[in-house]
């Protein structure tokens, strides 16, 4: 190993580094349940809308959609964070001031509310016509069709895919380093800068993989076997 | 006496271009049974999913036991509740139980305390002969058992009328007789019913009137025995003669 090891892989840094990052993996852990749980609300509220009968609610819901793909997160991160608190700053109005942590949640939810839009609106067209009119033919009013019908479907056809959301995440929370999140990345680096050495580097890709690898078995088992959507779970 | 279950005045319907029904009449009374035939493309399956909501009309009126379903002001889900409506390809719930497929309109439509919905799907599917699948999925089911549930779970509603569309189109031939039986024993009992279908031996043991469609008018209606042995329009000889 010599240099190489002495740099990237220093036994001892290592050692020193781990704890500290896995403490970082709460800050991680929090940014992942709060961003997936308002992203998943709000995806499936703006696939709701895109499926809806009113024209104009479908446009917004496509220009949500469009507007946050078409957006980098790295950018939505600094306008939420340094872009509110600079105008909050000047006119006094302090609630666009915001923590790194709760402002890597906003920006979040929001890029991944856009993806989990296509997603959740993808499973419920996939779901036949047919389950629908069943439904409605029963006295079902839209709203306890789509709830006790057509949802239930189609959220077992979207779990390999928001599996994938759900990975594509965990990666995208290094992004909040750049608005001074404790996350993993940003400690690391703070590590690397005290130690003058790379290995804390070597520690947070340890970190990452740990959670990404299980995961994409995962998804990648999901979408091998997602075979007749009507198979009950556990048959 | 005399009910009137059902009764379309010149209902006219299109898909953009494409007329479907050209002013259509019809009056149904209580107890009822009316069998519609007709090449495919005629209407019939259209006319049915107008008579409960599902497709809009343009033009005329659609009047269920005295309401306008066509009134903007009619609630459609709650006269849909009075209208049961089986279909070619079934549409069971896949993701529940026999059981619960039955039971699940009854609970969360019409409000009933679990028990008492579990215990009227329990005594349909006595009724069409699958108590012993309760527990099944509707895919361990052979398309005759899928559609006899389909049957129970829209009897389950306690509707006034139904409707069966094409409902044994779907079957292998060895599976039809099961659930023709079940309707035949639905139409004995005083159902009123709307039956699409091409099997003209239903409509000659139950059918209280034959109905023969075609460019969405209807051609020809009748009692259903001599309309078979003896049609009087020229398209409806040439249709009989084809699928008889």
């Amino acid at each position: 190993m010599g240099q190489f090891g002495r740099y990237y892989f220093n036994w001892d840094i290592l050692r020193d580094t781990l704890p500290e990052l896995l403490k970082a993996v709460v800050v991680v852990v929090e940014l992942l349940v709060f961003g997936l749980f308002f992203a998943f609300i709000l995806g499936l509220l703006i696939s709701l809308m895109r499926i809806s009968r009113v024209r104009i609610i479908r446009w917004l819901a496509a220009i949500y959609v469009d507007f946050f793909r078409g957006l980098p997160l790295l950018l939505l991160l600094t306008f939420i964070y340094y872009g509110l608190a600079l105008v909050g700053l000047q006119t006094g109005l302090r609630f666009l001031i915001l923590p790194p942590i709760p402002a890597a949640v906003v920006a979040l939810s929001l890029c991944y509310a856009a993806y989990s839009a296509e997603i959740f609106r993808a499973g419920i067209e996939s779901i036949h016509r047919g389950q629908m009119e069943a439904a409605r033919s029963l006295g079902m009013t839209y709203g306890q069709a789509m709830r006790f019908v057509i949802l239930p479907q189609a959220i077992k056809i979207v779990i390999p895919p928001l599996t994938n959301e759900l990975i594509a995440m965990i990666k995208d929370t290094a992004l909040a380093s750049v608005i001074t999140t404790p996350e993993i990345l940003f400690r690391a680096r703070e590590i690397m800068g005290v130690r003058a050495n790379p290995t804390p580097l070597t520690a947070a890709a340890i970190i990452y993989l740990v959670f990404t690898i299980p995961l994409i078995r995962v998804a990648a088992r999901l979408e091998k076997k997602k075979g007749s959507p009507g198979t009950p779970a556990g048959m | 006496m005399r009910r009137v279950m059902i009764q379309l005045e010149q209902v006219h319907k299109h898909f953009g271009q494409l007329k479907v029904l050209n002013g259509i009449d019809l009056e149904v009374t209580k107890g009822e049974v009316i069998v519609i035939i007709g090449p495919s493309g005629s209407g019939k399956s259209t006319m049915l999913r107008c008579v409960n909501g599902l497709e809009p009309i343009q033009k005329g009126r659609i009047i269920i036991e005295g309401d306008d379903i066509t009134d903007p002001k009619t609630d459609q889900n709650k006269i849909r509740q009075r209208i049961g409506m089986v279909f070619q390809s079934f549409n069971l719930f896949p993701h529940r139980t026999v059981l619960d497929n039955v039971t699940l309109a009854p609970i969360k439509v019409q409000g009933k305390k679990k028990a008492e919905a579990k215990q009227i799907g329990e005594e349909l599917l006595v009724r069409v002969g699958l108590a012993d699948k309760a527990k099944d999925y509707p895919d361990q089911l052979s398309g005759g058992q899928q559609q006899r549930v389909a049957i129970a779970r829209a009897l389950a509603m306690q509707p006034d009328m139904m409707l069966f569309d094409e409902v044994t189109s779907a079957l292998d031939p060895e599976l039809v007789a099961e659930v023709l039986n079940v309707m035949k024993d639905l139409a004995l009992g005083g159902m009123t019913m709307l039956v699409v279908t091409h099997e003209m031996g239903f409509a000659r043991e139950v059918g209280t009137r034959l109905m023969f469609m075609d460019e969405g008018v209807i051609v020809e209606e009748g009692d259903p025995r001599k309309m078979i042995a003896d049609p009087q329009e020229e398209r409806t000889k040439k249709f009989l003669g084809m699928v008889l």
